[in-house]
């Protein structure tokens, strides 16, 4: 079906070398409502909600860019997180006037050695609008890896 | 056109006829509230009067424009066929909606250039209107009142603009009783769609009253 | 035959609509999309431009040899385009609502990359924008300062010599490549002191999916030609006479690498420190050479500082956080100015340092690059 003038706007400026030279699809050629969709699913599965792991997500990438590209470890210890910082700022593909450091938070639990590797954009994309990026792109973020890094889906809701 | 037909007009004098027809597309023969054509942009679009209107307009230019369009395609392309033994009833569906697909993609060009917010408040629901079935039921209904009333070039126009007009005034009131709702206290199970149908219901009832009153 | 006949005509008809529907529509988009010759006022009859319609008032512009700052390339997203439009410029598009306050629409200034010359218009232009010019030019060095940080040395081809002030900014265009349908324009600080006329230098740090950066790093060659345009940019040294601080990080080093240069050329003797921040001391560039500065210039003292976890190679300079090493030196306000050049998140932990020793906003100075 014919996508909305607001939809193409979106589409058009998640396409590779418009905001950032990969974009935020990867190589994904699901359709962005499908994506969005099997994510939310997934997150229904486990019992969590994008605000709870955004929030989580967010509150590491604050304190890795306190610490100005040194490692530093948090939530209690537990993992270890770096922020290798970039001048400017990246605006929201949906356009709704949000901008975020560029640069990109890596973190780390030492225990497992999974780790995940995102930008401050990626937190406001999964907070505002439930976007994980499409699978390829270097910034996508699995559900299911998010909430296991951060215990997410041990908890009973 | 027969004789008998031609004496059928309910006056002598040609305008007052085209004010009948008007009229009764517009008000009696209502294509949203009589007919119960073209529900899916009403429902969705009434939520805002200025989409409303946006949309009231676009769809008054496309039913006024594609009636006028498909007469011409039925008298001097589908009529002529008939006598090859082409099914003239079954062809002119599919002509007439090639002819209202061309002429919303027209629209939306000169919406995006006129005003490029109306076209993103609009969104997809321009596209959309190609399928709204209250503009293929004017160019359906008018190609009736040629074959039937002998309706002529001026009287399809009329007709066409009446209906465009009478689904404009359809959508522009229940923008305006939206725009009420939103202090009233609607059961959460009928918010939306449940209500708005309700109202719709009862507006229909209400233009009921035009019946009787004018029948060409 | 007789059955033929009919499938035969009822096709006809309908491809034959098709297509003359579909030919009159490509005939009507062609005359809606040419909009003739407009005329764009410049500062009220300094310059009348008569231009093409239909493209927007920061391409138009572009295209007359007016180059108007724009760091998203004139996707609707950074507000470096702005600019007072006086007359013509029509309704104010979605697009440009999140990005202006109303006070400044009540001015009339509009977002240019959004607004499409459709009629005349009229535009106020700043002074210093119109002195903006694009130069052609050739790389005549390429080297590898850090891991991730390259020094570019540009020789000028065409005009063969720049003037501009040390701190300002040029824009750099990186041409279409790879999967990139356009070429897009990024902001790098004129690294190289201003009486080197006929080139400038570059500090160019690598972003992870940086369009521009990554085509710095993987395609661009010594020898190769470049297009840039400026200079732009606010930041310089002031005109006091106090001492100053120097805060940057990373690539945030080129202001000042062009600033301290210039200021011992032309014998500029304002005291100064520069807290140069990094992790790990891999990180470092110029250390030498900045040491050699600070032995040889009294006013001028050069603090570099490592934050990563302390490693044996002996290093015996500052170790912490830059905002803590800045606190530590720091003692009173005074007339201390400060100059602050790096990534938000450095420059905002910097700045709520400074606030608590009592230097106020007027006597700060940032180089944000938003």
């Amino acid at each position: 079906m014919k996508p909305s003038p607001t939809e193409k706007r979106i589409l058009d400026r998640m396409a590779p070398g418009v905001l950032c030279r990969e974009g935020f699809l990867g190589t994904d050629a699901r359709p962005l409502q499908e994506i969005l969709d099997t994510d939310r699913s997934t997150l229904e599965r486990l019992g969590c909600t994008h605000e709870q792991l955004a929030e989580r997500l967010g509150r590491v990438c604050e304190a890795a860019m306190a610490a100005c590209g040194a490692p530093v470890s948090v939530e209690g210890g537990r993992l270890m997180a770096e922020y290798r910082e970039a001048m400017g700022q990246i605006p929201c593909p949906w356009a709704d006037a949000a901008r975020r450091p560029k640069g990109e938070v890596e973190c780390t639990d030492p225990q497992t050695g999974r780790s995940l590797v995102y930008t401050p954009l990626a937190v406001h994309l999964i907070e505002a609008h439930g976007f994980y990026q499409g699978r390829g792109s270097r910034y996508r973020l699995e559900p299911a890896d998010v909430a296991a890094v951060f215990r997410l889906d041990e908890q009973d809701e | 056109m027969t004789p008998a037909l031609a004496q059928a007009g309910p006056s002598t004098m040609p305008g007052a006829g085209l004010m009948l027809v008007l009229l009764s597309a517009a008000l009696t023969d209502n294509i949203l509230l009589t007919r119960f054509l073209g529900m899916c942009p009403f429902l969705s679009v009434s939520r805002q009067i200025k989409s409303a209107f946006g949309m009231g307009l676009a769809v008054l230019f496309v039913t006024t424009g594609t009636c006028v369009l498909n007469y011409w395609l039925y008298v001097y392309l589908l009529r002529p066929l008939a006598a090859y033994g082409v099914p003239a009833e079954s062809l002119k569906l599919i002509l007439f909606i090639i002819v209202i697909a061309a002429f919303v993609q027209l629209m939306e060009m000169l919406i995006e250039r006129i005003s490029i917010t109306l076209y993103y408040s609009l969104g997809i629901f321009l596209p959309l209107i190609t399928v709204n079935c209250a503009i293929l039921g004017a160019s359906l209904f008018m190609v009736n009142n040629v074959t039937s009333k002998g309706f002529g070039l001026w009287r399809v126009l009329t007709y066409g603009f009446g209906s465009g007009l009478g689904w404009f005034v359809a959508i522009m009131l229940m923008a305006g009783i939206r725009r009420r709702l939103k202090n009233a206290r609607i059961p959460p199970a009928l918010e939306g769609a449940g209500i708005t149908l309700i109202i719709t219901g009862i507006m229909a009832m209400a233009f009921v009253i035009f019946q009787g009153m004018i029948k060409i | 035959m007789s059955v033929l006949l009919p499938i035969l005509l009822s096709s006809a008809a309908a491809c034959g609509l098709t297509v003359i529907l579909a030919a009159a529509l490509l005939v009507v988009e062609k005359l809606l999309v040419n909009r003739g010759t407009c005329v764009v006022d410049v500062n009220d009859g300094e310059r009348k431009l008569e231009v093409t319609g239909g493209r927007s008032v920061l391409t138009t512009l572009t295209d007359e040899g007016i180059f108007i700052p724009s760091a998203c390339g004139g996707r609707g997203t950074c507000s470096y385009c702005k600019l007072e439009m006086t007359a013509g410029a029509g309704p104010l598009s979605p697009t440009e609502m999140p990005l202006l306050t109303a006070e400044e629409i009540e001015r009339g200034l509009r977002i240019s990359c959004q607004v499409k010359v459709r009629n005349d218009l009229a535009v106020t232009i700043p002074a210093e924008l119109l002195s903006v010019r694009e130069y052609r030019g050739v790389v005549e060095r390429i080297r590898d300062l850090t891991g991730d940080i390259k020094e570019l040395r540009i020789r000028l081809v065409e005009p063969e010599a720049i003037d501009f002030t040390a701190g300002q900014y040029i824009q750099l265009r990186a041409p279409a490549y790879g999967d990139n349908p356009d070429p897009v324009y990024r902001a790098y600080s004129i690294s190289s002191p201003p009486s080197a006329r006929d080139g400038i230098e570059l500090i160019v740090r690598l972003v992870p999916g940086g369009i521009c950066t990554t085509w710095i790093f993987t395609m661009l060659t010594e020898g190769d030609e470049v297009v840039f345009n400026g200079p732009y940019g606010e930041f310089r040294l002031s005109e006091a006479g106090g001492p100053m601080i120097w805060i940057a990080g990373g690539s945030g080093m080129a202001p000042f690498w062009s600033m301290v240069r210039h200021m011992k050329q032309t014998g500029h003797a304002r005291p100064c420190t520069y807290f140069f921040g990094a992790v790990r001391e891999r990180d470092l560039f110029f250390t030498d050479e900045l040491k050699a500065l600070a032995r040889e210039l009294p006013w001028f003292s050069y603090v570099p500082a490592l934050s990563g976890p302390a490693e044996s190679n002996g290093w015996t300079g500052e170790t912490g956080l830059i905002t803590e090493v800045v606190d530590r030196h720091v003692r009173e306000a005074g007339d201390l100015e400060a100059y602050l050049c790096g990534s938000p998140g450095m420059i905002a932990a910097a700045a709520a340092v400074l606030h608590a020793k009592g230097i106020g906003e007027q006597r700060m100075y940032y180089d944000k690059f938003e």
